[in-house]
């Protein structure tokens, strides 16, 4: 009997659960949670020496640095693969000159994408030059598998321009 | 469900942080974003789940920016402005390089060390904004009082009025400094002025202290006026003895020295009492002048002689004759 009962217990989940996780995606609901945060790259003197701080900023001055960070999390409970985090530099923000080495950029709104060094844009006069941090309009990131649980921080730096 | 094998990717391997890095400095913006600008940041995601894909936006954060007091001040007159016996008009710039509208007070000081003398300072004037000094259509500035607003990167020209003392001599030269304050307040980089800065932040000083000043020089350009008188006397007998009768022609030379200009300068005399003008005598640089005072330079009669040089540059002489007859 009891042999019986558990058998047929696990057959019943399995069958209960892949139909929900089908019926989530299917329906649009989130299994991926992504959480955004601002700090503020200070620079203070501890005992005579410069130490970097980072402190939640209420208000900003042009020059200060920033770290953008989006946390993400899948809290469903099957993968998700081609995971894209895609952030837009806010107006008012330039990307820091090592602001996002490793990640793609694009310098056109988000129609094209590379690493900043394969990027060019149309300067003053129409001639065509290497682009810099400053003419990134977006940034991304890209994983291809995020596990059920997984979690993670994606981050850019930002000068307020 | 087979993606569950794979291994978790490490989220280490794409975050970028790096505390300790120094940001590279920012590409020189003059203002920078406007005070009171809402900077704000959302991320989105794209992703496949089995045979769907979705979409997920993140929380905004946002992030409002104070206003930051900067200020650079330039004098305008770059080569000495020239001061004579008027007023000499000295050139300014005040340009806001915060990032938010902002008053700045003005002062203006004319001593400024290794100065040869100070200058007087007439009056301090706000360019109407055609560059060119209007007296009694630019707005005057009582020293200390703030000037009309000036929008982040916007500059303002200021006039200052300024002539010489009564000291100052051929030659000499002079700085006169102005000096522009934020109006909101100035202090060390960093200082905060609370609830104060455009757009409803805070207002927060700048590398710049909202404090900056510039000299404008002027170098005085003077005339010196020397006279000299002689006398010749021619008597009746073909001698030179000052007798009844004889003829003494009187010789007055100006004589104008320095860079600048001697102006509305008249040489007079009086005719010596027991002597008689000899009308027609009159010469200006051996030129002769009617008597009468009409329109050439010079005037005459039985009580004294008037010319009128008018302007004479410095460098110049001009010698006036005349003949008087002792009774």
């Amino acid at each position: 009997m009891n042999k019986f009962w558990i058998a047929t217990a696990a057959g019943l989940l399995a069958t209960l659960v892949t139909p929900m996780a089908q019926a989530q995606a299917a329906q649009g609901a989130q299994p991926i949670e992504l959480k955004g945060d601002v700090k503020l790259d200070k620079l203070v003197m501890e005992n005579g020496r410069e130490k970097h701080v980072m402190v939640a900023p209420d208000v900003v001055l042009p020059g200060d640095k920033l770290v953008f960070a989006t946390a993400y999390r899948n809290s469903g409970a099957s993968a998700v693969s081609n995971f894209v985090v895609t952030n837009p530099i806010p107006a008012g923000v330039m990307l820091a000159a090592d602001g996002a080495a490793q990640a793609d950029v694009s310098v056109d709104g988000g129609k094209s994408w590379g690493k900043l060094t394969s990027l060019t844009v149309i300067g003053t006069g129409g001639v065509k030059r290497a682009a810099q941090s400053s003419d990134v309009t977006h940034v991304r990131w890209t994983l291809p598998m995020l596990a059920p649980g997984a979690t993670g921080t994606v981050t850019y730096r930002g000068i307020v321009r | 469900m087979k993606n569950t094998l794979l291994s978790r990717v490490a989220p280490s391997a794409f975050a970028l942080i790096a505390i300790g890095a120094v940001v590279a400095p920012g590409v020189a913006h003059a203002t920078g974003v406007t005070a009171g600008t809402l900077i704000q940041n959302t991320a989105s995601a794209t992703y496949t789940s089995g045979a769907a894909s979705g979409t997920v936006t993140s929380n905004t954060v946002s992030i409002k920016v104070d206003e930051l007091l900067n200020v650079a001040v330039a004098g305008l007159t770059t080569t000495p402005a020239t001061a004579g016996s008027g007023n000499v008009v000295l050139e300014y710039s005040i340009t806001n390089t915060g990032n938010g509208p902002e008053a700045f007070k003005v002062t203006v000081n004319p001593a400024v060390a290794g100065n040869a003398f100070d200058a007087t300072v007439q009056s301090i004037v706000v360019d109407n904004g055609n560059g060119i000094y209007e007296p009694g259509v630019d707005m005057v500035l009582a020293p200390g009082a703030a000037t009309p607003l000036i929008a982040a990167d916007g500059a303002l020209k200021i006039f200052v009025i300024v002539s010489l003392p009564a000291t100052a001599t051929d030659g000499q030269t002079s700085q006169v400094r102005l000096t522009a304050d934020a109006a909101t307040g100035t202090g060390t980089a960093g200082t905060v002025f609370a609830g104060q800065g455009d757009g409803g932040g805070d207002a927060v000083v700048g590398s710049t202290t909202a404090s900056d000043n510039a000299t404008d020089t002027l170098v005085a350009s003077l005339a010196v006026v020397a006279l000299a008188k002689s006398a010749l006397v021619v008597d009746p007998f073909g001698g030179s003895q000052p007798v009844p009768g004889a003829v003494v022609t009187y010789t007055l030379t100006a004589a104008v020295s320095g860079s600048g200009q001697a102006t509305n300068l008249h040489i007079t005399d009086i005719i010596p009492v027991g002597t008689t003008y000899q009308a027609g005598t009159l010469t200006l640089d051996a030129s002769p002048l009617t008597d009468l005072s009409d329109t050439d330079a010079g005037m005459a009669s039985s009580s004294g002689i008037d010319v009128n040089l008018g302007t004479v540059a410095g460098g110049t002489s001009k010698t006036v004759k005349f003949n008087v007859k002792i009774n």
